[in-house]
């Protein structure tokens, strides 16, 4: 899934190749080294490296919004589920195929989930709506709100 | 229940974090579309996650095994809701070690109640609590681990594994009541002791008729009385040697428990003084509840440390009955010990010392001094059983790689050639 996030966003991008792909490689490599490892942190900061490239690739492009993101988002959770599913503990449940196949369904359903939140945020950033003190306040509360959902649910004893 | 967060929270805590700061920076709107899957993870799995709701019983099935033997936990499980990857450990104590997959992990449905049957092997001697069981488990998302200590602990006590015992050593003086002893007096039994000329007032069928055919006139047989006897095992816990797992205190429970065995099934009255930091002692009794009741002394035996002078007048005068035989297990490190088993001798008990040899326990060092103080402190050794020995006290070094039967043979040869000696 990593290899195929790098090599799309290659051929998509026409002028810095070989940018994107060492930094591709190097988010691959970061992963498979986690892989083996079996170790967290390598797995984010390859799954970090691979936000990088797509960063650089919306840096040094067009500045058009790009209306694919919302699949390279849905992607990238899909290879970041996928690749702590592999480092965890095996148990013989997991080869049972009612249990495989719900926890498939699970990763499946969040990602396609989170696709549909982010293409929300990508046609939220395409409208065209006037600036102001008031869309800004809008902003500010809402990312206040957040940060508190974030906190409270994060307190919030079992 | 704790609840801790997992590497994978952080992560994607960061991540979200980063992406939403770089669309901040870069202007770039994609960058939040980037990081907000990872956003909604978070929010959804911090907001959904639930402690799993476990229940659980254990059981052993033995409650007193011997050292060496395996006992079976089972162990039952329920779920009130379905737990995937179910993190199970039984916290097991020194002593007791698993020989089945511990910890394990399991998948529980909502309805399932699985039994857990997992063997334990009892390794080393002791009174312990079993069943304390760690319970983990993540939610659905993997951001958040539970953590849940259940108390089901069972009492196990395991039990020293002695030496089979052909022969035990005999006291000098047998009791009144009936046992399996033969003392060197006549009476009333059926082991053969002599011949005497009849007198009035014996028994017609104690008349040997071929030795009466022989002579011409009536002769009898006479036979020693089978008496029981009382053992006090003096076990010396001031101070042990120990190389890893083993010392000379293991050892020392262990021939305990075996003479206490012994002694017991041969319808004698066992004691026990556990001489050392703190003091125990069982008045002499038979029968099995006395056995059982010596083995539970015996499994609390420990060293504790202490520097407050002791000798025989702290135990109770009942705990050293007259004509008991004292036999004493101790590696003779402790000058307490050394007085005391002295003062016994000189009290005129009948005792016998086992050394249970701390010398394979302490290795020579490697410079020349050492080595020549470890020939000094073996010599010393050499002239402290001589002192016993010339106070009459059989004395005999056991060491772990030999049978304790040997031991008590060589203490059986001391007192067949040694003469009683009484002021």
């Amino acid at each position: 899934m990593a290899v195929a996030l790098v090599v799309a966003a290659v051929l998509r991008e026409g002028g810095h190749d070989v940018l994107l792909l060492v930094i591709g490689a190097a988010a691959v490599a970061v992963i498979v080294a986690g892989l083996v490892l079996r170790w967290s942190g390598a797995l984010a900061l390859g799954v970090a490296l691979l936000g990088a490239q797509q960063a650089t690739r919306l840096a040094l492009g067009p500045d058009a919004l790009d209306e694919a993101t919302p699949l390279v988002a849905g992607a990238l959770l899909l290879a970041a589920e996928l690749a702590w599913w592999s480092i965890e503990p095996r148990i013989p449940a997991w080869a049972q195929p009612g249990v495989a196949v719900r926890r498939v369904l699970t990763v499946f359903s969040t990602c396609v989930a989170a696709t549909v939140v982010s293409a929300v945020v990508v046609v939220a950033a395409g409208a065209r709506v006037g600036g102001g003190t008031l869309l800004l306040l809008t902003g500010v509360v809402a990312a206040t709100a957040a940060l508190g959902v974030l906190a409270y649910v994060a307190r919030r004893s079992p | 229940m704790t609840r801790a967060a997992t590497p994978k929270l952080g992560a994607y805590a960061a991540l979200a974090g980063t992406g939403l700061l770089t669309a901040l920076v870069l202007g770039r709107p994609e960058l939040a579309a980037l990081a907000t899957p990872f956003a909604v993870v978070l929010a959804a799995g911090l907001s959904l996650a639930e402690p799993p709701r476990v229940r659980a019983w254990l059981e052993l099935d033995r409650e007193r095994q011997v050292e060496g033997e395996e006992v079976t936990a089972h162990l039952e499980l329920a779920a009130e809701s379905a737990v995937p990857g179910l993190e199970l450990l039984l916290d097991l104590p020194d002593g007791v070690e698993s020989l089945g997959e511990n910890p394990q992990r399991r998948h529980l449905d909502w309805d399932d109640r699985p039994e857990i049957e997992l063997p334990l092997r009892c390794s080393h001697w002791g009174a312990y609590l079993v069943g304390e069981l760690l319970l983990r488990v993540q939610d659905r998302f993997g951001l958040l681990a539970f953590e849940q200590r259940l108390d089901l602990r069972r009492p196990l006590k395991i039990y020293p594994r002695g030496d089979e015992l052909e022969k035990l050593l005999r006291p000098l003086e047998t009791q009144t009541f009936a046992g399996m002893q033969t003392p060197r007096s006549r009476g009333e039994g059926i082991e053969f002791a002599d011949l005497r000329p009849f007198v009035p007032g014996d028994r017609v069928r104690r008349v040997n008729w071929r030795a009466t055919a022989r002579r011409g006139e009536p002769w009898v047989n006479e036979t020693h009385p089978e008496r029981n006897a009382d053992v006090v095992i003096f076990l010396d816990t001031f101070a042990e040697a120990r190389h890893g797992a083993s010392g000379t205190l293991d050892l020392a429970v262990q021939a305990a428990g075996s003479l206490v065995g012994h002694y017991i099934r041969e319808k004698d009255r066992v004691g026990l003084v556990a001489f050392g930091g703190i003091l125990n002692w069982l008045t002499v009794s038979s029968g099995v509840v006395q056995l059982y009741r010596v083995l539970d002394s015996l499994l609390d035996a420990e060293i504790f440390l202490s520097y407050a002078w002791k000798n025989i007048d702290v135990l109770p005068p009942r705990t050293l009955p007259p004509h008991a035989l004292v036999l004493a297990l101790s590696p003779l490190l402790d000058e307490r010990t050394v007085r005391a088993l002295a003062d016994l001798r000189a009290r005129g008990f009948d005792l016998a010392v086992v050394e249970v040899s701390p010398v394979p326990f302490a290795e020579p060092g490697t410079g020349p001094l050492d080595d020549l103080a470890y020939r000094l402190w073996v010599l010393r050794r050499d002239a402290l059983r001589a002192s016993y020995l010339r106070l009459g006290v059989p004395v005999v070094e056991w060491r772990k790689d030999l049978p304790l039967q040997a031991a008590l043979e060589e203490v059986r040869t001391f007192r067949r050639h040694a003469r009683v000696v009484r002021a």
